[in-house]
């Protein structure tokens, strides 16, 4: 894979596409300076994403006793609720356009689909930005005080009934779920450490008053359980602390972080050993996605054509292209949440605990339609004056330097050049090629 | 750009009214085959009288790769692979129910000793459970399913589940949606008869934005259909080069064929069940716009908003919605043969009880209005709904008032077609193991029963291997 190729898919992959400029500087760099600087942005200020204004959330308790007691206020309540969700998906959506540092608002995003959680249970915007700042701030550290902090937020606390673990039938949601689409992967515990798990979560709830975790002593169990072979586990924390630092978790973990970045994979490939070794030193995400990205199989052809953009990944990459900032979309079109909508892509609200499938599921009929819908919308509110101005016969080139596609299908090239007259309409078809739909 | 030069391209919300529109052609939404019609594609550009003028505009290379494209193997280029036309026989309806829904409170054995101290205050109170027969009943929010019930259109399958399940939400709804047990593959059960009888994407659809693996098949993928209006953005020029886009060109990586075969499909779409899906987008086939609002959610405190597993998370029916998209096409005569919707929110560890009362009342509200909706119509009295779910829950009820993942469960076939009453063998109280009910009834003999009464097709190339049928229907 030639230089630019290969810094166009890392751009891709590790942000949401790059910009003429942005490809320049990087060939300036180098693909292994390139990765040091992506990597590197994992811990620096973002000066585009932390512009974006912070929205004012309700915070716990929410409402006082008795003050939703009428139709009218409970009604006016959930408009509140309604219109913060609305607001924090549009932050987000701003952070990941505006971002100076692609690969934090990615992880974030890719962390999102890891630890699914969705607003339609937690209910509490405020929450959900919570867990969001969580993965920013410990996204790129180690994956076990990453579990640790994400599972005893409310979001999480809430989505799976951790926090109404009784005795003494302790109900199993959390510490399945913890083992099989967080941390070790089904097959690799068993029913007993399930139950054993549970009850180690005992007492884990969230204090309503002040939306913070709490150990409820009384509700606790202590009796020693013991889970995956280890004797005398009472807490929550010692389940967590070895379900992430398993054998089976490394290997999960970097399965998941290689299925987003570059391509699916199975937990039992020899390259996900390979790379789990050196995951399982430290756990430490940053390390890992500097691997990943290092590995020469990322930038393999299979690679390059391994993944279909989300539709998260999709709208943020083509407002990007074509310099579309959401706050200046006009209040009287849909949000762009409703686009994710037709998309079946809403952000915080993941249809289940076990997050949105890849690729082939994104290629519906469905979905079709409502990208190129989003793409013909597009194509005539974003800039396109570097198509626009240039001739004619250099169009295509134009907007292949614009979408950052280094080479084209010959059905793909040709319709493209049958579009050249009206660079609207150019656009927008190489916003819905099989090529730009692919990341 | 001007605001409402926008206006009508930028449009994604699920309640449109607007009338079909000239570019979106007449067709009546009835096609044989999936091979591109140049008559119909014409229309659906519009504005051009002639071929010629169409060709001129764009070229003749382009003209001649649209429609003069020479077919090449299936797998490369599974959209125009050659189809046979649809024969219609009895339509399908699949209502997937997510998070697993709890089948003991569903239909409860609510004489049963066992069942009442292990559900404890979970247990439904006998005085309210709609009684059946066999010492079974219905969910009391569930009168409608009463009303097929007397009327011999509710089949209950009881016990039906596979050995060696594991509780997982996404192993157990992969092996009901693939059809295969214990070693997993990616194509799902009517997906593999779409590759076998060679079927069009539209033979088998799905309502909603992606696509349930169940309709998903090495060659073919079955087509979804977006909620509301269903008009292509752009002029015809767009609208053709859209079209040519969707060309494959040969040695495309697999993903980028597919995304050309979702494109060239939705072109398909468009074209046979453009114009039916955009006139009839605010129509109510089901009758429930009239009723009281509350019936549409059984439970009208539904604003309660717990979704246990998320979805299901709606002020307004939404299964019911997907439903009056199927009765429209159904009516209109459209071909497929197979319809896939869905309910989630079934996952409920934690306070069961309303949460499955408003699901179970959705649920209920939908299907029968459908069915009613139906029953009297030439195209629609043959059509069959089966209802499942991943798997049942724990008999017993947990410390929070909720139930954890379990075992077997029961499967609701219904239609005017179908004869009604109780099928397979229902589960043994007395006899659970690990606290779960053990199934007496692979769900392959539902899908066979499906397949050979239904699809008009010998079950056991899709399934791997023979199951008894019931004659259900």
């Amino acid at each position: 894979m030639d230089m630019l190729s290969a810094l166009a898919l890392l751009y891709r992959r590790a942000g949401f596409g790059a910009t003429p400029t942005e490809l320049a500087q990087a060939a300036a760099l180098g693909y292994n300076g390139m990765v040091n600087k992506l990597v590197s942005g994992l811990q620096q200020p973002d000066s585009g994403a932390d512009a974006i204004p912070t929205p004012t959330l309700l915070q716990p308790p929410f409402y006082k006793p008795g003050a939703l007691n009428t139709p009218e206020a409970r009604q006016a309540f959930y408009k509140t609720l309604s219109d913060e969700r609305t607001a924090i998906t549009n932050w987000w959506i701003m952070r990941m356009v505006a971002t100076n540092n692609p690969l934090r608002e990615k992880l974030t995003f890719f962390l999102h689909c890891h630890f699914p959680t969705a607003i339609s249970k937690v209910i509490y915007p405020v929450y959900m930005y919570r867990q969001n700042q969580i993965f920013r701030s410990f996204g790129s550290g180690d994956f076990t005080q990453l579990t640790t902090a994400v599972s005893t937020d409310p979001a999480m606390l809430i989505w799976l009934d951790a926090g109404t673990d009784r005795l003494p039938d302790p109900n199993e949601n959390f510490a399945r779920e913890l083992m099989e689409r967080f941390t070790m992967g089904i097959g690799s515990y068993s029913e007993y450490d399930v139950r054993a798990a549970a009850f180690a979560f005992t007492g884990w709830h969230l204090n309503n008053q002040t939306g913070e975790f709490a150990i409820a002593p009384r509700l606790h169990s202590n009796l020693p359980q013991t889970f995956l072979g280890h004797q005398g586990v009472t807490t929550g924390q010692e389940v967590i602390n070895i379900v992430t630092n398993s054998e089976p978790s490394a290997k999960f973990v970097v399965a998941s972080v290689w299925s987003r970045f570059a391509y699916p994979i199975k937990p039992t490939d020899p390259l996900v050993a390979e790379l789990a070794s050196a995951y399982a030193k430290d756990r430490n995400m940053a390390n890992l996605l500097r691997a990943v990205f290092r590995h020469p199989n990322f930038l393999s052809a299979g690679s390059a054509s391994g993944l279909i953009k989300q539709p998260v990944e999709y709208v943020i990459g083509a407002l990007r292209a074509l310099r579309v900032s959401p706050a200046r979309i006009p209040p009287s079109k849909p949000p762009l949440s409703s686009v994710l909508n037709s998309l079946g892509q809403v952000l915080f609200d993941p249809p289940s605990v076990g997050g949105w499938p890849q690729n082939e599921y994104w290629l519906s009929t469905s979905s079709a339609l409502a990208r190129w819908r989003f793409a013909h919308w597009l194509s005539l509110a974003g800039d396109i004056s570097p198509v626009a101005d240039s001739p004619v016969a250099s169009r295509v080139d134009a907007v292949s330097e614009m979408l950052s596609i280094q080479s084209w299908s010959s059905s793909s090239g040709s319709t493209l050049k049958d579009a050249v007259a009206n660079p609207h309409t150019l656009v927008s078809m190489a916003l819905v090629s099989p090529e730009y739909v692919a990341n | 750009m001007s605001d409402s030069e926008n206006d009508d391209i930028w449009r994604m919300d699920e309640t449109q009214d607007l009338p079909p529109t000239a570019s979106e052609g007449t067709s009546t939404g009835v096609s044989g085959g999936s091979g591109l019609d140049r008559r119909k594609f014409l229309e659906l550009a519009g504005g051009f009288g002639a071929a010629g003028v169409l060709a001129g505009a764009l070229g003749p290379k382009l003209w001649e790769s649209f429609f003069h494209s020479p077919v090449k193997s299936a797998s490369q280029l599974k959209s125009t692979s050659p189809s046979k036309p649809v024969v219609r026989k009895r339509p399908l309806v699949l209502v997937t129910l997510y998070g697993g829904n709890d089948g003991l409170n569903t239909v409860i054995p609510y004489q049963s000793s066992i069942y009442a101290s292990a559900r404890g205050s979970l247990a439904i109170d006998s005085a309210k459970v709609i009684p059946l027969n066999n010492g079974y009943g219905l969910h009391p929010s569930m009168t409608g399913f009463k009303k097929l019930w007397d009327s011999k259109q509710l089949a209950i399958v009881q016990g039906v589940g596979f050995a060696n399940p594991n509780y997982s939400h996404f192993e157990s709804m992969d092996i009901w949606q693939s059809g295969v047990v214990g070693n997993p593959v990616s194509t799902g059960w009517l997906g593999r008869w779409l590759d076998a009888t060679n079927s069009s994407p539209l033979s088998a659809v799905s309502i909603g934005p992606t696509m349930p693996t169940l309709l998903t098949g090495e060659k073919v993928q079955g087509a979804a259909i977006p909620p509301g209006t269903l008009v292509l953005p752009g002029d015809s020029t767009e609208q053709l080069l859209y079209s040519a886009l969707a060309q494959l060109s040969s040695g495309q990586p697999h993903l980028l064929a597919e995304a050309a075969a979702a494109s060239h499909n939705l072109i398909q779409l468009s074209i046979q069940m453009g114009s039916t899906l955009s006139s009839t987008a605010s129509s109510d086939p089901l009758h429930l716009k009239d009723a009281n609002p509350s019936s549409l959610t059984a439970n009208g405190g539904a604003a309660l908003a717990i979704a246990n597993g998320g979805g299901g998370q709606s002020a307004s029916n939404v299964l019911a919605t997907q439903l009056s998209i199927v009765a429209n096409l159904i009516l209109a005569g459209a071909t497929p043969q197979v319809y896939s919707v869905e309910l989630g929110g079934f996952d409920t560890h934690v306070g069961q009880m309303p949460t499955q009362e408003k699901l179970l009342g959705e649920l209920d509200v939908a299907v029968t209005a459908f069915v009613d909706a139906m029953a009297n119509t030439p195209d629609g009295n043959g059509i069959v709904v089966m209802i499942y779910t991943e798997f049942g829950r724990r008999v017993s009820v947990n410390s929070s008032q909720g139930t954890d993942h379990g075992w077997a469960n029961d499967v609701f076939i219904v239609g005017p077609a179908v004869t009604g009453g109780f099928y397979g063998e229902p589960c043994d109280l007395g006899r659970l193991q690990l606290g779960n009910l053990v199934f007496t009834t692979d769900f392959r003999t539902v899908y066979a029963t499906m397949f050979d009464k239904i699809l008009g097709v010998d079950p056991k190339p899709f399934l791997m291997g023979s199951f008894d049928t019931f004659k259900m229907v």
